[in-house]
C-alpha cells in the first residue's frame, strides 16, 4: 500500500501490506550485528535512551527504512537520539569513526576488525 | 517508579480504567503524524476488550523525550479477522489480538 | 565465502551460507548492503563501534558491559523459553501460574525478564497461537534471545496478520481447517510466549529432554513440536 502523507502511515507500519514468500531460514548474526544489538540493549538498560525514542528515530528514516538492513536502522536510530541528547557531537563521532577505520586495515581480513580492537 | 506488589508481574495497576473485559470498543479512525503504536490496519475496527494490562507511560510521548505522564491504560483487544480484513480467506472464528492504549479507543 | 568463527547461526542452520540461497528482494534483512564481517566494513559497523567507545570514554557505559551483554544474548537468553515451557508441560500448577502472569512465573525459575512483561498463550486442539510485531520486532529477548531473520522481515510482519494459515504453511505447519488461529500483534508493552501442545509419545520425558523439542520457532507459533526428528 502506498504511504501517502495524508495517511501518516509510517514506513514501519506494514501489517496487511501485500508481500512475498517468507525466507524461513534464520541466517544468524555476524559479529558486528551482535555488537550493534548488545550496544542498543545496553543503551536502553543504562537508561541513556528509551526504546520508544529509537523507534521514532527509525521511523523518521522514511523511504530509506525499507532499503536498510535491520541493524543499520537500529544503529542509525541510536545515532540520531544520542546526538539529540548531546551525548557527543557530530564532530566527535566523525573523529572516532576515522580512528576506528584506521585500525581496520585489511579488506581481505577474515576476522572482524572488532576482534582486533585492544581490550580496555 | 514507586514500589508496587505488582512490580514482578506482567501487569500494572490500572486505576480509573474506562473499559472492562468484554466491553465492545472501536479503535478511533485518526491519522495523526508522529510515533504511534496503533497499527494503521486496525484503526476504525471493532473488537472486544480481552484483558487490561495496566497503566504505562504513554509511548507516543516517550518517543519524543517527554515523561509520558500521566500514564495511559493499555488494553488487549480481540478482533474477528474477517471483520478486520474484508477479503479474509480463513476460518470465521479466526482472531487477532492487539494492544491498544485507552486514548485510541471509544465505546462501540 | 569464509565465515568468521564467532558469527552466530541458528541451531540446525550452522552450515548455511547466504550465498547459496535465492534471495527474496523484499526481505529487509537482505537489502543490498554489506552485512558480512569479511571485506571492508560498512559505515554502520564503524559507527556502532565508535558510539560504543565514545560512551565508554564518557562513562555512560562501563568497560566490559557490551561484551557481557553479547555473551548473555548468545549463551543464556536463547535457552530460557524452552525451560519455562518444559516446566509448564510437566507441572500443571506452574502452567496455570504462567498463563495467569508470565513474568511472575518466570521469576519462580530464577528467570528475571528485565523490562519485559510476558503474556503466555496456550495452544489447544482448538486454538493455535502465533506471534508477530508488525511495527518493529518486539520479541521476548531475555527469554528467547534475538529474533530470527524471518521474524524481522518485511514479508513476515506484513503477511502473518492477514493470511496466517498461508504463512504457517510456508513454515511447513499445516493446521486442521477447524482450528482457530489466534494472531497476536505484539505492538506495545507486552511480550508473548506460545505454550505449544505437548506431543503424544513424550510421556515420562524429563524437562531437559522436553526442552530439546521446544525450538524457538515452536515458541513463536510458526511450527509445532514434533518427536519424529528426535
Amino acid at each position: 500500500m502506498t504511504n501517502s502523507p495524508l495517511k501518516n502511515k509510517g514506513p514501519q507500519d506494514i501489517g496487511g501490506d501485500p508481500a512475498g514468500p517468507i525466507d524461513t531460514t534464520d541466517h544468524g548474526m555476524t559479529h558486528w550485528q551482535r555488537q550493534a544489538n548488545a550496544f542498543r540493549s545496553v543503551t536502553t538498560m543504562n537508561k541513556i535512551v528509551i526504546t520508544d525514542e529509537l523507534r521514532r528515530a527509525a521511523e523518521e528514516l522514511g523511504s530509506q527504512y525499507g532499503q536498510m538492513q535491520y541493524f543499520e536502522i537500529t544503529t542509525s536510530a541510536i545515532k540520531t537520539v544520542l546526538l539529540e541528547k548531546k551525548l557527543f557531537t557530530e564532530e566527535e563521532l566523525q573523529q572516532k569513526m576515522i580512528q576506528i577505520r584506521a585500525r581496520f586495515n585489511v579488506p581481505d581480513e577474515s576476522l572482524s576488525p572488532l576482534k582486533k580492537t585492544p581490550l580496555k | 517508579m514507586s514500589p508496587s506488589p505488582l512490580r514482578n508481574s506482567a501487569y500494572a495497576p490500572a486505576p480509573g480504567h474506562r473499559f472492562n473485559i468484554g466491553d465492545r470498543v472501536r479503535v478511533k479512525t485518526m491519522n495523526p503524524p508522529g510515533h504511534r503504536r496503533t497499527p494503521y490496519y486496525i484503526r476504525g475496527k471493532e473488537g472486544v476488550v480481552e484483558r487490561i494490562c495496566g497503566a504505562f507511560p504513554n509511548p507516543e510521548e516517550l518517543a519524543y523525550g517527554f515523561d509520558g505522564l500521566p500514564e495511559k491504560i493499555l488494553y488487549r483487544v480481540r478482533f474477528l479477522q474477517h471483520q478486520v480484513w474484508p477479503a479474509y480467506q480463513g476460518a470465521m472464528k479466526d482472531i487477532i489480538e492487539i494492544e491498544i492504549y485507552e486514548h485510541w479507543l471509544e465505546p462501540a | 565465502m569464509k565465515k568468521t568463527s564467532f558469527d552466530i547461526h541458528a541451531p540446525g542452520n550452522a552450515h548455511h551460507d547466504h550465498h547459496d540461497h535465492v534471495h527474496d528482494h523484499d526481505h529487509d534483512e537482505h537489502a543490498p548492503v554489506n552485512e558480512h564481517d569479511n571485506g571492508p566494513p560498512n559505515d554502520y559497523e564503524i559507527m556502532s563501534r565508535a558510539m560504543q567507545e565514545l560512551l565508554e570514554e564518557k562513562g555512560y557505559i562501563k568497560p566490559g558491559q557490551i561484551a557481557k551483554r553479547m555473551e548473555e544474548f548468545d549463551e543464556q537468553f536463547p535457552f530460557r523459553g524452552a525451560q519455562v515451557v518444559a516446566r509448564a508441560w510437566v507441572d500443571p500448577a506452574f502452567k496455570a501460574r504462567l498463563l495467569a502472569d508470565g513474568r511472575a512465573a518466570c521469576l519462580e525459575l530464577g528467570t528475571i525478564l528485565e523490562a519485559e512483561r510476558l503474556i503466555a498463550v496456550e495452544n489447544t486442539p482448538d486454538v493455535h497461537n502465533v506471534i508477530v510485531c508488525t511495527l518493529c520486532s518486539c520479541y521476548p529477548r531475555s527469554l528467547l534471545g534475538m529474533p530470527p531473520s524471518w521474524y524481522k522481515s518485511r514479508n513476515y510482519r506484513s503477511r502473518v496478520v492477514f493470511e496466517p494459515r498461508a504463512v504457517l504453511k510456508e513454515f511447513g505447519t499445516a493446521l486442521a481447517e477447524d482450528v482457530t488461529i489466534r494472531v497476536h500483534d505484539s505492538n506495545a508493552d507486552m511480550r508473548y510466549l506460545v505454550i505449544p501442545m505437548r506431543p503424544h509419545g513424550t510421556e515420562g520425558w524429563s524437562e531437559e529432554k522436553l526442552s530439546q523439542i521446544l525450538s524457538r520457532d515452536t515458541l513463536v507459533g510458526v511450527t509445532v513440536p514434533s518427536i519424529t526428528n528426535h
